[in-house]
């Protein structure tokens, strides 16, 4: 378990030694890349749990979501309308999803395993 | 992990899948983490800064943009005022440079006119009544000094080229007649009483050679004993008109 954590401080560590100023306008593409990686991780975290994870559609449907999610909120601001609302609300719905289906699994694991 | 795992025999392919899950996993999660600072630094900042929350910053870019707007259309009304400001401003100029002439001009009309002081060289004539006690039976009138003898000096003074006469300090102007009321002359409005001082201003050579010549004013007043003074002066000051224009019955012709 210990490389999520060291890609967790890396991050960290990352954000603190650089300042980055976010404009104003690309706000909207920092919640959305957070909930990207947040459901990329849960999704990776269940099929790992389900013993179902594969690493090219791991990657795939983290690059791809996060292009999609992205393209959608540039379109989004294109029209000036608050279509990255749709892909917030999704990735949302897929992270609690994904959640659920996370706390069931673990806790299949754990009665299974404290069986 | 491969110990609590639900296949804890690791083999070395599990072994090496629960590697790639992890390395996986670890790519977003330092993604995650690195936004997430980032996001709550540039929150912060902005709340030490601006001292507003965050949430209201589209809000408060809506009202910048807004009043950016309103600057830039203010900004292009300040350079429209001021470009008419300069526009009056020339025109002041120009007109100043014409209130000027008018006003060099009215200065000439007014010294024309007879409305300021003037000074410069020419000559002085002082008459008085005649000294000589009247003979018997002789006409006092030809001892005593009469407008027509004033006029007549200051008729000559116009024609050998004076420029300026005052008589007894009042200034010969365009209106100005001499006439004799009962005992005393009057010039302008003043009436005079000898002697009389006339000052002209003019070439003095000019005007003494003319007012003294064989049959003159001068040559006259004096054969019939008036004491008659021809003075040149370098300088000669002669006060303005003191007295009004006007105009009841006259008005300006159509004809030039």
């Amino acid at each position: 378990m210990w490389l999520p954590v060291v890609g967790l401080i890396l991050g960290v560590g990352l954000g603190f030694l650089f300042s980055v100023e976010i404009p104003l306008g690309y706000v909207k593409y920092t919640a959305i890349a957070i909930l990207v990686a947040i459901d990329t991780i849960l999704g990776g975290l269940r099929a790992q749990l389900e013993d179902r994870f594969d690493l090219g559609v791991f990657l795939s449907g983290f690059v791809v979501n996060a292009a999609f999610a992205a393209l959608l909120t540039g379109i989004g601001d294109l029209l000036g309308l608050d279509i990255y609302l749709g892909a917030v609300i999704a990735f949302s719905i897929r992270i609690f999803n994904n959640a659920g289906f996370i706390r069931r699994d673990m806790l299949a694991h754990y009665l299974k395993g404290g069986r | 992990m491969p110990d609590t795992g639900p296949d804890a025999p690791a083999s070395p392919a599990t072994g090496r899948r629960v590697i790639r899950w992890q390395a996986a996993v670890a790519l977003p999660l330092a993604l995650v983490g690195f936004l997430v600072v980032i996001q709550i630094r540039n929150v912060w900042e902005i709340k030490r800064t601006l001292r507003i929350p965050s949430t209201q910053l589209e809000e408060l870019g809506f009202v910048l943009r807004e009043q950016e707007r309103r600057r830039s259309a203010l900004e292009a009304q300040i350079a429209d005022l001021r470009s008419r400001l300069a526009d009056y401003e020339k025109a002041a100029a120009e007109g100043r440079t014409a209130a000027v002439l008018a006003n060099r001009q009215l200065q000439d009309m007014r010294a024309l006119a007879g409305l300021t002081p003037l000074e410069g060289p020419g000559v002085v004539v002082i008459l008085n009544d005649s000294t000589r006690p009247p003979r018997p039976g002789e006409d006092p009138n030809k001892t005593i000094l009469h407008y027509s003898d004033i006029a007549a000096v200051v008729a000559e003074l116009w024609a050998s080229g004076a420029e300026v006469v005052a008589v007894n300090g009042e200034r010969i102007v365009s209106s100005t007649g001499i006439n004799c009321v009962g005992t005393t002359i009057l010039c302008n409005t003043k009436r005079m009483a000898p002697p009389f001082v006339i000052s002209a201003i003019g070439d003095p050579t000019h005007l003494q050679g003319y007012l003294r010549r064989p049959g003159g004013a001068v040559d006259l007043l004096s054969s019939f004993d008036f004491p008659v003074r021809l003075t040149p002066y370098p300088r000669v000051e002669v006060p303005p008109y003191r007295g009004t224009f006007r105009f009841e019955h006259a008005g300006a012709s159509e004809k030039e």
